[in-house]
């Protein structure tokens, strides 16, 4: 296994692991932290894509990391709106879980 | 004109409204923000007309630095220009209809409204123009950030919070999902510019670009709100302030349509990948379910936004036929080309059509106080003015001839109706007929309840006619409905040589 390999495999792993706790916890903050895992996952992969082997020498494509930076600061401000909105429902309705809200139906 | 103009205008726009906001309110002008918006709107327009009229010819621009497959470029042609006229000219609409309607709702934070809508349309003309996946993808985010924040703009609401939660886990959900399907693209090809990836990916059997092309279209998908991706429309949708419905509904699930289209269309080509049966089953599914489900409502913000996914099942489905002609009848060319006319020009009359109608009911609901159906029937007695503009836009949403919705259904059914012994098109073809006439049903039965049925006197008796500025962009988008329907042959010209860009 090489190291593309490993990275892709890891990448993967962080997206499962997302999708995982996006799908199983109640709780609105941990949603969000399950969000960020599969951003994670999706950057990681895109990082992954810009290894490339030349002539046996690894050589790092400078537009992945551009991207894979841009894609971080998109994140944060996803991140930032979505937990000023789960601050939003917890003063409304005094609680983080899903379950207790009105209307919120996956 | 560099494409990057019109983004621009609309960015430094909200930026100036940030800026002049505390003296503005020194002044105690709440309009200002509104009427800053509204020209920046009218004069992306006007750069975009200006450039649409003269014959524009596809073109490339990179932001900055010398051209190369790698620097983050820009395009400018028909199809962009088609796109952002339509995206401005809603923005337009509802920048100005804002101005009272924020007021009369007693909204505060109008210095963190208008730039929202400003970036908000700023981003998707930004889609629009982008030349590579990169720049897509940050003009995406863009947008979408926006309408997060808009849809919980109302954050004293349990609804707004609640809808914008469900709509910012799921969107995002999509965006990545595109963005893994982007990630593999530029795996397969070392680069994110769409003609560099066009040139590589062409051959059909790679199972990581079919995987790549299955995540893009789920991740567009969930934007433009195709079923089974749609469950967060017709929360979202309703929970926004009006203004921001019509936006929504009208013109950024469009977006997400443009990406597909382009990203189908343009990267992968239906000549290598046979994804048009796939999304013709899911135009049907989409369209069959939202028509359903639409008759059963009984909010009317609701009801509207149901229907909206209804017509997004209408435009996937032309391009749906499109691409699986392309696919197996390649001689087939003209029969492509008139599917994916009436898919485009469905966009151009939805956009119009539903901008109007929910317009309109943000009329009723100003002066009703409710959004139930049952509680505004009759109501249109009282505002013959809003009720004639809500009676073009349904009018031309159910597809009644003469009207231009009528003439973009018939170019998808005669289409569909192409190629008789195919089977699978005419059942396709045969289920959007049987869902156009249960929509034109429901929608006449809605507007005969707001407007000729008999409500109980007393309950709208203090019921005014909207104010003036509230009823000039009904008048502007009902004009243009008519105006569309006179000049049907220069119109149906813009298209087609908009379409010249997609299939060439």
């Amino acid at each position: 296994m090489n190291l593309y390999e490993l990275y892709f495999a890891g990448s993967l792993l962080l997206i499962v692991v997302g999708v995982y706790t996006l799908a199983s916890k109640r709780n609105l903050v941990r949603m969000v932290i399950g969000l960020e895992l599969i951003t994670l996952g999706v950057n990681l992969t895109i990082a992954t894509m810009g290894i490339r082997m030349v002539d046996g020498a690894v050589s790092i494509d400078a537009l992945a990391q551009s991207m894979v930076a841009i894609s971080i600061a998109i994140a944060a401000a996803i991140a930032a709106l979505a937990l000023s909105l789960a601050i939003n429902i917890y003063r409304h309705y005094g609680t983080f879980d899903v379950r207790k809200l009105r209307r919120l139906r996956w | 004109m560099s494409p990057l103009l019109p983004v621009l205008v609309l960015l430094g726009a909200a930026v100036i409204i940030v800026l002049v906001d505390p003296l503005m309110r020194g002044a105690g002008a709440r309009e200002g923000g509104g009427v800053i918006a509204g020209i920046a709107f009218f004069l992306s327009l006007i750069l975009l007309a200006s450039q649409a009229s003269a014959g524009n010819q596809a073109s490339i621009y990179t932001i900055f630095g010398p051209e190369s497959p790698l620097t983050a470029s820009m395009k400018l042609d028909i199809l962009s220009l088609y796109f952002s006229m339509i995206f401005c000219g809603v923005g337009l609409a509802a920048a100005v209809y804002s101005i009272r309607y924020m007021i009369l709702e007693r909204e505060t934070g109008l210095d963190r409204y208008y730039p929202l809508l400003l970036t908000l349309i700023a981003g998707m003309v930004g889609v629009t123009v982008a030349n590579d996946f990169f720049t897509l993808y940050v003009f995406w985010e863009l947008m979408a950030i926006s309408s997060y924040s808009l849809v919980s703009f109302r954050k004293w609401s349990w609804e707004a919070v609640e809808a914008g939660f469900k709509y910012l886990v799921m969107s995002t959900l999509g965006s990545l999902s595109a963005l893994f399907g982007i990630a593999l693209l530029y795996g397969l090809t070392g680069s994110l510019r769409f003609d560099v990836i066009r040139a590589s990916v062409f051959s059909g059997g790679n199972p990581a670009a079919t995987l790549s092309l299955a995540m893009i279209i789920i991740g567009f998908g969930v934007t433009a709100a195709v079923v089974p991706f749609h469950s967060w429309l017709p929360d979202a949708h309703p929970a926004a302030p009006t203004p921001i419905s019509a936006v929504l509904s009208g013109v950024v699930i469009k977006t997400g349509v443009y990406a597909m289209l382009w990203s189908l269309f343009k990267v992968f080509t239906p000549l290598h990948y046979g994804f048009g049966a796939i999304l013709m089953g899911l135009g049907v599914l989409t369209m069959t379910f939202a028509n359903v489900v639409a008759v059963m409502q009984s909010d009317v913000k609701r009801f509207l936004a149901y229907s909206s996914i209804a017509n997004i099942g209408y435009i996937v489905t032309g391009m749906g036929i499109a691409a699986y002609v392309l696919n197996r009848y390649p001689d087939q060319l003209s029969v492509a080309a008139l599917a994916l006319t009436g898919a485009l020009f469905h966009i151009l009359n939805h956009a119009l059509g539903k901008g109007l109608s929910f317009l309109s009911v943000g009329c009723y609901i100003v002066r009703a106080e409710s959004r139930e159906i049952s509680e505004l029937e009759g109501i249109g007695a009282k505002m013959p003015m809003t009720t004639a503009s809500l009676g073009i836009g349904l009018l031309n949403l159910a597809g009644v001839p003469p009207l231009s919705g009528f003439w973009s259904k018939l170019f998808i059914i005669s289409a569909g109706l192409g190629i008789p012994s195919d089977a699978l098109m005419f059942t396709i073809t045969l289920i959007f007929v049987l869902n156009s006439i249960l929509a034109a049903g429901y929608y006449l039965w809605f507007l005969q309840r707001i407007a000729f049925r008999k409500g109980s006197g007393e309950k709208h008796s203090r019921v005014r006619e909207a104010p003036p500025l509230m009823l000039a962009p009904l008048i502007a988008l009902a004009s243009a409905c008519i105006l569309i329907t006179i000049m049907l042959g220069p119109v149906l010209q813009f298209i087609q040589s908009a379409l010249e860009v997609v299939i060439g």
